[in-house]
């Protein structure tokens, strides 16, 4: 644990205890994330499955990226992971991201993988609104996160053809936002 | 159909804990989230505890209420008990 960084969060006025139990539901719910998108992706199949192939595992990947970005900040505030995993996979801060009954239905597996961002997006912007100008740490990389979970939610929130995302998919590698917190 | 009707005292015993079930309060309607994976054991993102009315928390909320419509309307809240 870093004492003084979590003794600065606490004169700051926010209830670590709170605040860890926050982070580490949202890290189960990026480990749990890649673990579940990791069917969503193999079940991309067929001409309509390879269009989103891509995506879906760029976003698995920086869904795991997460869990590890936050793996750190978790125990530098005096926190730690369960040590049961399914006690772990429980807490989640989302509902599981499962497999739809037919996974031949592109749209369905849109559906579940948009969800998971959108959760994933208000998980992230509430830990920066509880922390913004009060635990520097813990808000940029929350802040970070939401970033790339900005980015998923609009990938997927397109091809439902719900509008434009305003932007290009991921070019180069992974993570543009959360890799200077796994260096 | 008779409305079930909750005072405050009333909703506080739908905690979510010990298998007791898990209700909440909006806009003076009362929702059941006991089957919500977002809800287990009464607790709720670890800010929020079943059992109590949560108007005034939406607005601090990272969503809306328009996320309560996923879940069953089963009564209406007294403003106040007795």
């Amino acid at each position: 644990m870093a004492k003084v960084a979590r003794e600065m969060v606490e004169r700051a006025g926010i209830n670590v205890d709170t605040l860890l139990e926050l982070l580490v539901k949202n890290a189960s719910a990026e480990l749990t994330t890649f673990y579940y998108y990791t069917i969503l992706r193999v079940n991309l199949i067929g001409l309509e499955g390879e269009g989103i192939k891509e995506i879906a595992e760029t976003a698995r990947i920086e869904d795991r990226n997460h869990f590890e970005a936050l793996v750190p900040r978790i125990y530098e505030l005096g926190g730690k992971l369960p040590g049961d995993m399914k006690e772990f996979h429980d807490v989640s801060a989302c509902p599981p991201a499962s497999l739809p009954k037919d996974p031949t239905n592109i749209k369905a597996m849109l559906t579940v993988l948009v969800e998971a961002e959108r959760c994933a997006v208000r998980g992230y912007t509430q830990i920066c609104n509880m922390t913004a100008g009060k635990d520097h740490r813990t808000y940029d990389l929350a802040l970070a996160i939401l970033n790339e979970e900005i980015e998923h939610e609009s990938w997927f929130s397109e091809f439902l053809g719900e509008g434009p995302s305003g932007h290009y998919l991921r070019r180069g590698e992974t993570s543009p936002f959360v890799r200077k917190f796994l260096e | 159909m008779s409305v079930l009707w909750f005072t405050p005292a009333e909703l506080a015993c739908y905690n979510g804990r010990d298998g007791v079930p898990a209700y909440i309060a909006y806009a003076g309607q009362v929702y059941d989230v006991t089957h919500s994976f977002l809800w287990q054991g009464g607790r709720h993102q670890a800010l929020h505890t079943a059992g109590i009315d949560l108007t005034g928390s939406l607005s601090e909320a990272p969503h809306g209420a328009d996320l309560l419509a996923r879940f069953p309307v089963i009564g209406r809240l007294r403003e106040r008990d007795g």
